[in-house]
């Protein structure tokens, strides 16, 4: 359990930061230096690194604060990175490998301020035949210092840069479990985005009036917004059981169910909060769509929906229908 | 601001898992109907062994015939027998309602002469809620009971009474003042002898060609005044405060467990990527809602009001429930294994009432939308 004053201490921040100046200048490519440099003060990053004392499980709390405010960082990993590799000083980024080209790593968020990129081994960690054993293995990551001016920049459909940079190989690192732990980053990141959401949903319903009352007294509006909560509160058991299992033999099979069942209540949450936005949520000058944005894009980082669904689904076809029970049936 | 705390089972509730386990292995007679809806086996026999284990009124003091076990232990069972498509319906309401709410609100008597009984799977219950023309607005049941004498005559008509031709009770919402301006004022709640008293039980026929429930006529049904549950005028609050069990349940998303089971076996060991996919979908369904579950069995422990989460759990639970056939049968040829085509012939044909029984899907909804200050 992560101690509640960290929790305050990261959201005071994110929110004092995390407006909407900072999320439009970061999609036109400005590193949220100011807010970075809070979380390097306080000790956030330290608390990443292996002997700080901090848990891993208090990482994801507050990667899950940052996806609540939407933070314009790659806070996920580089905070990862500084736990696998002991270095919490260096700016370093993760991306995937490039088949042809050893030294240049693909999808690399913030690409283009990271002074050191590490490559995930594979190019496709989903294509098929996988299995969540494959997954879970203890894998090499190579270690590129890089040249952030030589970044070939790209984005994802929040507008999150997501750049293709080259550099000089500078070492390696032998990770247990990187993907799975980069996916548990963004189902944790969007459990937090989507308790936004709702809270956006709910405040603009209480708002905004027609027909001579609050939308949020309308039935049909309500409704939408309950079946929202529903898939909101799913999120928040997936997620939450997932950081729990970390470290447990378990973690792969909940891991690979929370980044499915979050992802589903993603597109879900983000198709009513629209909705109940009307025309006002599809402008750019209104925030929600920072949150619901994100929503779209994390839902494909690191694994989509079916593709976590199909590892998860061959697990329980390789136990067959006799033993599906008691593998859904764990104790935690 | 929803709070699903994270709630583990504790070691005992895994040691009474084996034991519920080795129990349905023992018994391979009462599983043939595999099942996993708890309204579809009513089997008295196996309900008597269920209580001869201590398995029934799980959590109720000793004194009257329960275990004092915890809220985990209670869930472990249920979902064990659920998954395996025991047939529980005889006890289920009986257990899950009737026995907490004759503890809570019933007198000294009441408790003696009937939680005993029900913790021993020999007194089994029916819900009298609904009416001709009450179902979703409760308060407006219209069934009325005046006094006559040391005791109650009661006219009216219940409705959707699951098992009560089968079962030997009725806790019974009635009238006992006329309405005023509070219409939630003047309810209360009679214990009805469905065997002794002179009702007239008709079952009605449902969709899968079953007969479950019930329409039961009151004409001068007279009831002793000894039943009356709890304080007269007082059955608004009691039922309510029934429903917070009634709805956080695993009954609530394993009606359709068996067709996911029967999916894998039809699947078999080398499925397609489709079925994968639809194995792994509905897989982090049953684990994600079985968490959420599991969360208000420990607020349940706690004395936690559950009202909100209750309905949450109910509400993506059923839909859920409704999701499973529906990508199931996508996922294999048309043409398929028999036992998956049983299994999902009996889900899809109970499917409609997985949304119904319980409090509807839009009363749920409002339940929801009040509890996040939208009404």
């Amino acid at each position: 359990m992560t101690d509640p004053l960290l929790l305050e201490s990261a959201e005071r921040i994110f929110r004092d930061y995390a407006d909407k100046a900072l999320w439009d200048a970061a999609e036109q490519g400005t590193f949220a230096r100011d807010l970075w440099q809070a979380l390097v003060d306080n000790g956030f990053t330290a608390m990443a690194l292996p002997d700080s004392g901090f848990a891993l499980g208090d990482l994801y709390a507050v990667l899950k604060v940052a996806g609540q405010y939407a933070a314009p960082l790659p806070l996920a990993e580089a905070l990862l990175a500084a736990r696998w590799l002991g270095d919490a000083e260096t700016m370093t980024s993760i991306g995937l490998a490039l088949p042809e080209a050893p030294e240049t790593a693909s999808a690399v968020p913030w690409g283009r301020v990271a002074e050191q990129v590490l490559v995930l081994p594979q190019a496709e960690p989903f294509a098929d035949p996988q299995r969540l054993a494959d997954l879970s293995e203890r894998s090499t990551l190579r270690v590129l210092s890089t040249d952030p001016a030589a970044a070939a920049s790209g984005s994802n459909l929040a507008g999150e840069p997501r750049d293709q940079v080259s550099g000089t190989l500078a070492g390696s690192v032998e990770v247990a479990q990187p993907v799975l732990l980069l996916a548990l980053a963004r189902a944790v990141q969007m459990a937090g985005c989507l308790n936004q959401v709702l809270q956006l949903a709910i405040d603009y319903a209480g708002e905004r009036a027609q027909f001579g009352r609050a939308i949020a007294k309308f039935q049909a509006v309500q409704h939408m917004l309950a079946a929202a909560a529903a898939e909101v509160a799913a999120a928040q058991r997936a997620s939450d059981s997932a950081v729990a299992a970390l470290g447990s033999e378990r973690f792969g099979a909940d891991l690979a169910a929370a980044k499915a069942r979050v992802g589903e209540a993603a597109g879900v949450v983000a198709e009513i909060a629209h909705q109940v936005h009307g025309a006002m949520g599809f402008t750019h000058e209104h925030q929600l769509h920072h949150f619901t944005r994100r929503l779209w894009a994390w839902r494909d980082e690191y694994g989509n929906e079916a593709e976590w669904q199909r590892l998860l689904g061959a697990e329980v076809s390789a136990l067959g229908a006799d033993n599906a029970w008691g593998f859904i049936a764990t104790p935690a | 601001m929803l709070q699903f705390d994270h709630a583990s089972l504790p070691a005992e509730a895994e040691t009474l898992r084996g034991e519920v386990r080795d129990f349905l292995r023992s018994e391979p007679g009462f599983l043939s109907h595999r099942n996993s809806d708890f309204s579809s086996g009513h089997v008295p026999e196996f309900s008597e062994l269920l209580g001869a284990r201590g398995w029934i009124g799980m959590t109720w003091p000793r004194a009257y015939g329960g275990s004092e076990r915890s809220f985990f232990e209670r869930y472990v069972v249920t979902e064990e027998l659920l998954a395996a498509g025991a047939p529980v319906s005889a006890h289920w309401i009986a257990d899950r309602q009737s026995g907490p709410l004759l503890l809570r609100f019933g007198s000294e008597e009441q408790r003696r002469t009937y939680v005993p009984r029900i913790a021993a799977g020999k007194a089994f219950f029916s819900i009298g809620m609904s009416e001709p023309n009450s179902g979703s607005d409760l308060a407006s049941v219209r069934t009325r009971a005046e006094l006559d004498g040391d005791g109650y005559r009661i006219n009216g008509t219940k409705l959707w009474s699951t098992d009560a031709h089968r079962n030997h009770f009725m806790i019974a919402l009635v009238r006992t003042e006329p309405p005023g301006d509070n219409r939630h004022a003047g309810l209360s709640q009679l214990i009805i002898d469905l065997k002794n008293d002179d009702v007239d039980v008709r079952p009605i026929r449902n969709i899968a060609g079953g007969e479950d429930f019930n329409e039961v006529v009151f004409k001068d049904t007279f009831v002793p005044r000894d039943r009356l549950v709890g304080e007269p005028g007082n059955g608004w609050a009691q039922v309510t405060s029934e429903l917070g069990y009634e709805r956080s349940g695993p009954e609530r998303f394993l009606s359709a467990y068996r067709v996911f089971a029967e999916l894998v076996r039809a699947a078999g060991p080398a499925p397609t990527t489709r079925q994968r996919e639809v194995i792994g979908r509905l897989a982090a369904h049953f684990m994600t809602l079985r968490r959420m579950s599991i969360s208000v069995a420990g607020m349940l422990d706690r004395g936690r009001d559950v009202v909100v989460e209750a309905a949450l759990v109910k509400e993506l639970g059923n839909n859920f429930e409704k999701l499973v056939p529906e990508v199931a049968r996508l996922a294999l040829p048309s043409a398929t294994a028999a036992a998956f085509t049983t299994a999902y012939r009996d889900t899809q044909l109970a499917s409609p009432s997985f949304t119904l029984r319980g409090g509807t899907r839009e009363i749920l909804r409002g339940v929801i939308a009040r509890g996040l200050g939208l009404r």
